[in-house]
């Protein structure tokens, strides 16, 4: 560049210094590149986060309903309802200089008396910015409605008001009248879990405390099946530039139609509660037992009608636990936790004196356990977590327990099956075999002499099992233990289930282990196994997954998905099913010097089944599981009913295995005319006498009457009053009360026959058709 | 890229040459650019504040055309004739800060930085088109004096006058800033000598470092003034989230919610209503949310080329009225692109700095285009290189 006849020239130094000025922006430029990709590498999420979050006043969830669970006959059990919460919008009613407030706060307080309207005051004037405050929770629509319309009321009367003291010229005074705020306080939705008959089959249900999070039974195992989609409500700017809102419709979850049905449930539930009030404190202080459990099912598909346990709880308060036996549970809790139950302080350590005193600490400390389990009370276990678990857990099939001698059956039906019997042999019982070095012992210590198969499982003779056993061998006794499904979950639709695999037989199982398994010692069932697989044994053989949900609807009621009935596996021959059937059905039909089972009989049934009574660990303290499986009728059976009694409040447990029984046939007679299976059997002059007391307190299935009303279009009038209609079951949540009990309809029956009587006339009434039995008909059901 | 490559030229184009193609190709892309983003920022507040979607777009539309032609009127005027309105340049820039002080004066969003001439007009921007014409004039015939320390002195003399009234009287600090150091850096350009400019520069980094840490250990309370707040609320804005430092984190959480592609064009939700001045100062967050990492950096490629252009042409310019009159327009966009990126990702502290031709503003964009005018009339008059 040349310099010489044009001074003013840009020279190569002033070149420089502008590339030079050119890279310090370039350095510049790549830092601001450098920091922009640090924000959003350190900052990314976060600010994303922060966002969505500054967006929520202009959006707002529109909470989903939760799915219903319904009984087979479309009555509610469990269902969502809307309900409200406060919100205190600051921000909105201070406007104008806050003239808003006083008038809002006085509505506010007509309408919610439990509102602390000061606290709202104060809170609306220090944060005057803030747009949202939740104040009241779970407002039911009514007083929302209500609170609405006295604002409306108020608004108009103002106005009105205002118009008049305009008109006489006082335009200052009526300015000064100020409106509430309709803004400042609005309402947001939320869901509600009820139950609306409280305790009613409360084990099986399952509950929900907070954010639609189902705990045990069908609210946890079906938890997102009945969950649905949340909405949501967005505020935009449509192409005309006003605000406008869009709205994205929740999902509401799906219903549950399951296969149990309210009324065997209340029936079952009334009796477990009638044996447990008759039988507290009846030998030792306490409740009646440790745990009871009752299974109802159909036999032929593995549906469930009832599963009931005692104690119950409020599935709309599962915490409170007032009223609730929890002594029994005390066991659970170690030594520390019994202290802070009982509101003791804990010793800081074990003292060095205590140990040179008296030298066994492990007694001693054993030794406290025992006296701070006599110490316990209900109340002061009822905030126990570990205590409360126990409650809530489903007893049918979260224990395991040693199922005692309703095994037999299970033994000797494999044992013919395997062709190692032909059931026809003859075994002589001594009262007890020698195995190795055990002398195991039958229930009769003096033996029974020779006894056949039947015989023994009639008298529930252990010797005889014993050699049926032996004659199987380990190895076909495990297959078949197995192949009932014995030590390995039976998949039921509930949350919990326990498999009890941990104690279960194993190839490793010696001579005297398979000696005591022959009668349902030395391994653990649950309840729900030992139905289902008995449900195989009588029903053909056929293994069917025992299940509650039969179908799944969405809000319209379309089906979504359907359960059939499902075969999982033959397990035995049909003939062998008719044998052991006939066989079962010798253990409640015998002459009763014969058999162990007849008080199980409901009057006018035939009726086959097994009872038990299991030795609990340790052997020593002779305490006992008693149980009774029983099915009606005997030669087609209907309806399963499986009872168990854990550690009964009985001087002689070992022989209080009718405690079980009779707990059976107090539900069986009162369930049989509900499912319309009559009696087949005269009655004894004693046992009509009986009946007629009992069904005095019967329940009657509402349900089944209504619908075989409405199949004959039977008139209104004539329709007994008893329909618990699925209407009338919402309706009754719907009032929001949710405190109704469950009330049963009462229904008289013909003592003679059994049938149902039409309340107002009194006439013998068709049981299927409810149609008054034409007097021909009628006599040929005399027996 | 500025090579007059045709061979055949019409008896006027041989006379002046032809202007810098891709240097209009840029700022025309820049306009559209800023039009689509104008609109897509401030769309929502529009509306709220009762104007039609459509109402700051057509208001800088309106801006752009004007500005357009001005940027014609410049490219085609031989930009020699300039030197002879230094003077009246200066003037009329002082001038019109000081018409603010008259019932002419505007009151904007509680600053009175506008004049009312039918138009708003924001005398700052004029001024920087007055002082880079004016200065590089005023070097061009006084070269020998800006190269002794008292020649500087009052060059620089001269420079803080507009500088300071800007300060004074239209309370803009960020004007002041710009007006100050686009001068400085010409006198540092033209000047043989670098050691004096260096250490002045190095001396003013030192103040303001003094000033932040004493702001920052708390020597002095930042309620003194509300400048020394937004250093507060610089160092720390989470700390002031819902005040002084509410502009900046809710930029912050736009640029860093945008991720590498971006929400989208149209997709920003924090411009509805939670950044403050979406449209204008904060315009680049937005870009930054809709478009991502990768719109920020195809934005600051096309400045990073806008300004390599204004250097070939200042480097090469036929003689130092161009080529420093170029360097004036170089080290305006350079500074105003460079501080109010710094300023939207909290680099510096929040002052009103716009983003040349993307943010909104009128006056602004007007004399940027005739600033770009100038350099394309330089351009024109490139020798072959």
């Amino acid at each position: 560049m040349s310099k010489e006849n044009r001074p003013k020239q840009f020279t190569s130094s002033m070149q420089k210094k502008l590339v030079v000025l050119f890279f310090v922006v370039l350095l510049a430029f790549a830092y601001l590149i450098i920091r922009i990709a640090g924000i959003n590498r350190d900052k990314g999420e976060a600010y994303k986060k922060q966002v969505l979050a500054q967006q929520s006043y202009d959006s707002t969830t529109l909470p989903f309903k939760r799915g219903s669970i319904e009984d087979k006959n479309g009555t509610v059990l469990a269902y969502s309802e809307k309900v409200y919460n406060l919100i205190v919008d600051a921000k909105l009613m201070s406007v104008d200089d806050g003239a808003h407030i006083e008038p809002t706060l006085e509505v506010l307080q007509k309408a919610f008396a439990e509102l602390d309207v000061a606290e709202v005051r104060s809170f609306v004037t220090s944060n005057p910015s803030s747009s949202y405050k939740k104040y009241l929770k779970l407002l039911e629509s009514k007083r929302v409605e209500n609170y609405n319309a006295m604002i409306d009321q108020i608004i108009s009367e103002n106005s009105i008001r205002r118009d008049e003291l305009k008109k006489e010229g006082k335009t200052e005074e009526a300015n000064a009248i100020a409106d509430p705020a309709r803004n400042g306080v609005w309402f947001e939705e939320e869901y509600r879990r009820t139950y609306p008959y409280n305790t009613l089959a409360c084990d099986v249900i399952g509950f929900v405390q907070t954010g639609n999070e189902g705990q045990y039974g069908l609210e946890e195992y079906y938890n997102d099946t009945l969950n649905g989609t949340n909405g949501r409500s967005y505020g935009y700017l449509n192409a005309d530039g006003t605000l406008t809102r869009t709205v994205k419709e929740a999902e509401d979850g799906y219903t549950l139609i399951t296969s149990l049905d309210t009324n065997i449930q209340a029936i079952a539930e009334k009796h477990i509660r009638e044996f447990a009030e008759d039988n507290r404190n009846a030998y030792r202080t306490g409740p009646a037992a440790d745990n009871v459990g009752v299974i109802i099912m159909n036999p032929n598909n593995g549906e469930i009608y009832a599963m009931a346990g005692y104690p119950v709880f409020n599935l709309n308060n599962p915490q409170n636990m007032e009223g609730v036996d929890l002594v029994q549970y005390a066991n659970l809790l170690s030594k520390d936790d019994l202290m802070d139950a009982l509101g003791m302080s804990k010793p800081d350590s074990v003292s060095d004196d205590s140990l040179s005193e008296n030298n066994l600490p492990i007694l001693s400390v054993s030794a406290d356990k025992a006296e701070l389990l006599e110490l316990v009370t209900n109340e002061s276990l009822s905030n126990n977590g570990i205590i409360k678990n126990a409650v809530w857990k489903n007893f049918c099939i979260s224990d395991t327990f040693e199922p005692g001698s309703t095994m037999k059956p299970f033994t000797v039906a494999g044992a013919i099956d395997d062709a190692s019997i032909t059931g026809n042999e003859t075994y002589v019982c001594n009262g007890a075999l020698d195995i190795g070095e055990h002398t195991i012992h039958c229930h009769n210590r003096f033996g029974d002499g020779p006894l056949t198969v039947k015989q023994g499982i009639a008298k529930s003779c252990n010797v005889v099992l014993m050699d049926v056993a032996f004659a199987m061998g380990k190895k076909e006794w495990l297959r078949y233990n197995r192949n009932f499904g014995f030590g390995s979950l039976t998949g039921i639709d509930l949350a919990g289930e326990s498999s009890g695999a941990a104690n279960a037989f194993t190839e490793k199982m010696g001579q005297t282990d398979l000696a005591v398994a022959s009668f349902g010692q030395g391994f653990n069932v649950s309840m729900i196994q030992m139905a289902a697989g008995f449900s195989a044994l009588i029903n053909g053989g056929d293994y069917y997954a025992p299940h509650i949900v039969t179908r799944v609807v969405n809000n319209e009621g379309a089906i979504v998905k359907e359960y059939e009935p499902k075969v999982v596996k033959q397990i035995v021959s049909e003939e062998v099913s008719d044998t052991v059937r006939e066989f079962c059905n010798s253990v409640v039909m015998s002459d009763p010097e014969e058999c162990t089972g007849w008080t199980a009989r409901p009057a006018g049934y035939m009726m086959g089944g097994k009872t038990g009574t299991a030795e609990k660990l340790p052997r020593s303290a002779k305490n006992y599981v008693i149980s009774f499986m029983g099915y009606v009728p005997a030669d087609d059976p209907q309806v399963l009913c499986y009872v168990v009694i854990d550690h009964p409040n009985h001087a002689d447990q070992g022989n209080a295995t009718r405690l079980a029984t009779l707990l059976s046939r107090d539900i069986m007679t009162e369930v049989l005319p509900y499912l319309n299976i009559f009696p087949t059997q005269q009655l004894t002059e004693k046992e009509k006498e009986e009946l007629t007391d009992a069904q005095a307190t019967f329940y009657i299935g509402s349900n089944a009457v209504s619908q075989n009303a409405a199949m004959v279009n039977v008139s209104e009038d004539s329709v007994p009053e008893n329909g618990t209609s699925k209407d009338e079951g919402a309706d009754q949540g719907a009032d929001g009360t949710g405190d109704a009990e469950y009330t049963p309809n009462v229904i008289q029956y013909d003592p003679g026959t059994g049938y149902p009587l039409d309340p107002n006339t009194g006439e013998i009434l068709d049981p299927v058709t409810l149609q008054p039995i034409d007097e021909n008909v009628r006599s040929d059901l005399e027996y | 890229m500025s090579n007059p490559r045709a061979t055949v030229r019409s008896k006027k184009e041989r006379r002046y040459g032809i202007a810098d193609r891709s240097l209009i190709f840029i700022v025309l892309f820049l306009i559209v650019f800023g039009l689509i983003m104008i609109y897509s920022a401030s769309a929502y507040s529009a509306v709220r504040s009762g104007h039609n979607s459509n109402y700051y777009l057509m208001s800088q539309l309106r801006a752009t055309l004007i500005g357009l032609g001005v940027m014609l009127f410049f490219s085609r005027l031989d930009y020699h004739i300039l030197m002879k309105f230094a003077w009246t340049a200066y003037f009329a820039s002082l001038i019109l800060i000081a018409l603010v002080l008259t019932p002419l004066g505007m009151t904007v969003n509680g600053a009175r930085r506008w004049l009312n001439v039918g138009l708003s007009l924001q005398p700052a921007e004029v001024a920087k088109l007055g002082m880079i014409i004016f200065f590089a004039a005023y070097v061009c015939g006084n070269l020998r004096r800006v190269q002794h320390l008292k020649g500087i002195m009052k060059t620089i003399g001269f420079a803080a006058v507009p500088a300071l009234m800007v300060y004074a009287i239209t309370d803009n600090l960020s004007s002041a800033i710009i007006i100050f150091a686009i001068i400085y850096i010409m006198l540092f350009v033209a000047s043989p000598n670098s050691a004096p400019y260096i250490i002045f520069a190095g001396a003013l980094v030192g103040i303001a470092s003094l000033v932040v840490y004493v702001v920052a250990s708390n020597i002095v309370p930042a309620e003194v003034s509300y400048r020394l707040g937004r250093i507060e609320a610089w160092l720390n804005p989470e700390a002031y989230a819902s005040g002084r430092g509410f502009q900046t984190l809710q930029a912050l959480y736009s640029i860093g919610s945008g991720g590498v592609l971006g929400k989208g064009l149209g997709q920003s939700t924090q411009k509805l209503g939670f950044v403050p001045e979406a449209q204008n100062d904060m315009i680049f967050s937005i870009i930054c949310e809709e478009l991502g990492m990768f719109g920020a950096l195809a934005v600051i490629l096309l400045f990073v080329m806008l300004i390599y252009h204004l250097l070939i042409i200042a480097t090469n310019a036929p003689d130092l009225f161009g080529s420093l009159l170029v360097t004036g327009v170089m080290t305006h966009f350079a500074l105003q692109v460079l501080l109010n990126i710094a300023v939207v990702t909290n680099a510096l502290p929040n002052t009103g700095i716009t983003l040349p031709f993307i943010s909104y503003g009128g006056s602004s964009s007007v004399f940027l285009l005739a600033e770009i005018g100038m350099a394309l009339s330089v351009s024109r008059s490139l020798k072959v290189s």
